[in-house]
């Protein structure tokens, strides 16, 4: 393929241009971006171009980011070098020494096994299960937007009324154990509260409700973009309505699949509402059910004592475990996208 | 060239982020000038030597959510103060005391803005003391121990940095202790409701003996023993941490294994709901439903259940709570502290005084709205106090808490969340059968050694 020479077009009213990258036109496109007033030669919108308008516009949200954003990361990073206290007086710098007391601490082991089982259970369920939820209110029948409005309340519930609601349904005695008692299934309660194996799945079951509504909205307007036509055609074709969930429905919401999957992920291993409320303030029995924000609020944030140096190299931990579980997700998503 | 361009940009930042550190982290202070808490102060306002000085000038006055009660009764006091003090004025902060109040605390002490005087409780004391934020009141003014009940007075007291023991609080008003029973309950197990027993281990065996009757259908007391530790543990004489509080010693006392046995052994047979083990839930509710015989210990709780529940309130019975091998209860009151920082110091200190001399105090403990005992030698001797009538709950609980606060004293162990929640985990462990109580009682010593080494 023979490539074509692009002669330079001369704009009637524009002034000559130098050589590029030669020093006097580098000064004057600089002296042109920062004079007020509009652009030499130009008309219309592009007169008040400039260049740091979009900076401009953009200053107020950068600014936040930046203040709430970028600096308390930062800051985190930083202490966590440090045997920061709040009322210590000034922070030593002690290298890498949180970093190692953290590989040794038994307890931050059994948190981080907490959040990634969370995770694992959670994210798989929960991009499943509102898809399924919006597939079934999707269709346009008398009193659909009851179970709509049904399906999305618990999203709009404060989590600790949700929370207070649930402890109150798993107590020994509960709603779930009285009524399990009196239809004869079990003699004694079932320990949902006293069992850090049964707070942890209880927890987990309390975020998985708690979530459907949310992400079947997100569910409902990705499946808006679905064609009906390939329904129409999969199903004069003999495909069954399974088949056609997974052919045709799963590959199409595969975006908002994906989004869904990595909010939840994040969301899982930040989780702290549910185990407080199920588990109390100590996680469970024996503090069994701490996730990793638990622990981090135990040994860093309490404002007399807390020791802001290990709660800082817990959170920078817990930072690179979801953000080394987002990227493996998104490459595991890429490989078999390709 | 991209990546590149990355690492050097990544190690930019860090190289800034390292120097701002630096800046921040390097404290220390000008030679000559005197500082607390890293704050520049007044000379008088530390060290040895009586703080004298006029009183006049403004101070401000921190309480926590009591001007919508107490409005009228704290704004007579300023009143009065000022009066006596022309040329003084007070401003009176009420912090609404929600959960973030302790923080708020912490930002004004870093900040070198702590209110000149202000109300905190034992463990904000604990820490501000530590930090060296608080007068040095027993230096200040010796004279200022008088009034107080001289048990009190002598106990309230908290560590600086180098673990001496210095006078930074006043004792303002407390609580008190007593037990409370559902009588009918306990005499189902055939136990005498007026023979409350004089040790903890013999309350639990009257929970054991609740277990056995009660078979389920009610039970002695709740599980989680976050509300028992380390309270129980003061009570029977047990140094839970050593004199200048960086160890923990409660794992050598052999009767703190007994104690974490005896809670394991009720929790199995029965004498708490399982479901209490690490619930935040009080007795209040469910004593006040007749489904726990002992309820809470404070006497305000005396007065909930008879608003909220008259039928329970009947059963209702009082109790000395166990004074066991101490003697005498215990109970961490409110205090008030002066701010080594302050301006106006001799101001705030005869602001302090004024605010918790015997004449005021007793005028708030009379408050109906309020259930609390005062803690000057004077007030308690007031006929409120002393001749109480009436042989309801309520009325036995005042005289009862009267009588103890004669020779009660303020030493609680202070525990930080941290180590407070590393020991009950592992008692919590040995209740459900997971761990052998000495295993239990050694681990537990083990990891609040490791947190008071780090400083928590």
């Amino acid at each position: 393929m023979a490539t074509q020479t692009v002669k330079p077009v001369s704009v009637p009213g524009a002034e000559p241009t130098s050589a590029p990258g030669t020093a006097p036109s580098r000064l004057r496109r600089l002296a042109r971006a920062l004079l007020p007033g509009p652009a030499p030669g130009a008309n219309g919108a592009a007169l008040y171009r400039r260049w740091w308008l979009p900076w401009l516009w953009t200053a107020p949200a950068l600014v936040c980011a930046a203040v709430f954003g970028v600096f308390p990361f930062l800051n985190t990073v930083l202490l966590s070098f440090t045997d920061a206290k709040p009322l210590g007086g000034a922070a030593n710098f002690v290298g890498l020494s949180n970093y190692t007391r953290m590989l040794d601490d038994s307890d931050f082991w059994l948190a981080t096994r907490n959040s990634v089982l969370y995770a694992l259970i959670v994210v798989p369920l929960m991009v499943l299960l509102p898809l399924m939820l919006a597939v079934l209110v999707e269709k346009k029948l008398p009193g659909i937007g009851f179970f709509r409005s049904a399906f999305y309340t618990p999203v709009l519930a404060s989590s600790v009324v949700v929370g207070l609601s649930w402890q109150w349904l798993l107590a020994d005695d509960g709603l779930i154990n009285t009524w399990l008692q009196k239809a004869h299934l079990i003699r004694h309660a079932i320990p949902f509260l006293s069992d850090s194996w049964l707070i942890l799945f209880c927890a987990m079951g309390l975020t998985l409700w708690k979530g459907l509504g949310w992400y079947m909205i997100f569910y409902l307007a990705a499946l808006g973009n679905v064609p009906r036509e390939l329904h129409e055609a999969a199903a004069m074709d003999g495909a069954g309505a399974i088949r056609r969930f997974w052919h045709i429905t799963v590959p199409g919401v595969r975006q908002a699949m994906m989004l869904v999957g990595t909010l939840t992920g994040i969301g899982s291993l930040r989780v702290f509402t549910e185990i407080f409320m199920l588990g109390s303030y100590t996680g469970g029995p024996g503090g069994a059910d701490r996730t990793l924000p638990f622990y981090i609020r135990d040994v860093g944030l309490d404002p007399l004592t807390g020791n802001a140096g290990y709660g800082s190299a817990v959170s920078v931990a817990l930072f690179l475990l979801t953000l080394g579980l987002t990227l493996l997700a998104q490459r595991l998503t890429k490989e078999d996208e390709s | 060239m991209r990546a590149r361009r990355l690492t050097g940009t990544v190690a930019g930042v860090i190289a800034l982020a390292l120097t701002a550190a630096g800046c921040g982290l390097s404290g220390g202070s000008d030679s000559g000038e005197a500082t607390a808490g890293g704050c520049k102060v007044d000379k008088a306002n530390v060290g040895s030597g009586k703080l004298s000085g006029e009183v006049k000038g403004k101070i401000t006055f921190q309480t926590t959510n009591l001007k919508k009660d107490f409005g009228g009764f704290f704004n007579g006091v300023i009143k009065a103060f000022e009066k006596a003090h022309p040329g003084a004025s007070v401003k009176w902060i009420d912090d609404p005391g929600d959960n973030t109040f302790t923080q708020r605390t912490v930002a004004d002490a870093q900040a070198c803005t702590l209110p000149d005087v202000l109300n905190v409780n034992s463990e904000t004391a604990t820490a501000l003391t530590k930090a060296g934020y608080l007068l040095d009141l027993g230096v200040k003014d010796p004279d200022s121990a008088k009034p107080f009940v001289p048990a009190f007075w002598k106990s309230s007291t908290m560590k600086d940095s180098s673990g001496a023991s210095v006078h930074t609080v006043f004792p303002w008003y407390t609580g008190g202790i007593v037990l409370t029973y559902n009588t009918d309950l306990l005499k189902k197990a055939g136990i005498d409701p007026a023979q409350p027993p004089k040790t903890i281990f013999g309350l639990f065996a009257d929970y054991e003996k609740i277990a056995k009757s009660a078979q389920g259908k009610y039970y002695a007391t709740m599980a989680n023993p976050v509300w028992r530790i380390p309270a129980d543990w003061d009570q029977m004489n047990i140094r839970t941490l050593s004199a200048d509080g960086k160890s923990a010693t409660f794992a050598d006392d052999p009767r703190t294994t007994q104690w974490v046995a005896w809670m394991a052994k009720l929790y199995k047979e029965g004498a708490m709901p399982k479901d209490s083990l690490s619930s935040s839930n009080d007795p209040s509710t469910p004593y006040s439903q007749g489904k726990v015989a002992y309820g809470s210990t404070n006497p305000s709780f005396v007065r909930f259940v008879k608003q909220n529940s008259p039928s329970v309130y009947a059963k209702t019975g009082v109790g000395q709570q166990p004074f066991d091998a101490l003697g005498h209860t215990t109970g961490a009151p409110q205090y008030i502290s002066v701010a080594a920082t302050s301006k106006n110091a001799p101001t705030a200190l005869a602001f302090a005084e004024f605010l918790t001399n015997a004449e005021n105090q007793t005028a708030w403990c009379k408050d109906p709205n309020v259930v609390i005992f005062p803690t000057t030698t004077a007030s308690l001797d007031d006929p409120f106090f002393q001749n109480v009538t009436g042989d309801d709950p309520f009325a036995e609980a005042r005289k009862l808490v009267a009588e103890q606060l004669k020779t009660a004293t303020a030493y609680q162990t202070n525990l930080s969340p941290a180590v407070q929640n590393a020991i009950v985990s592992q008692v919590q462990l040995a209740m459900q059968g997971k761990k052998s109580p000495e295993q239990a009682v050694k681990d537990a010593q083990e990891k609040a050694d490791e947190l008071l080494k780090q400083g928590s």
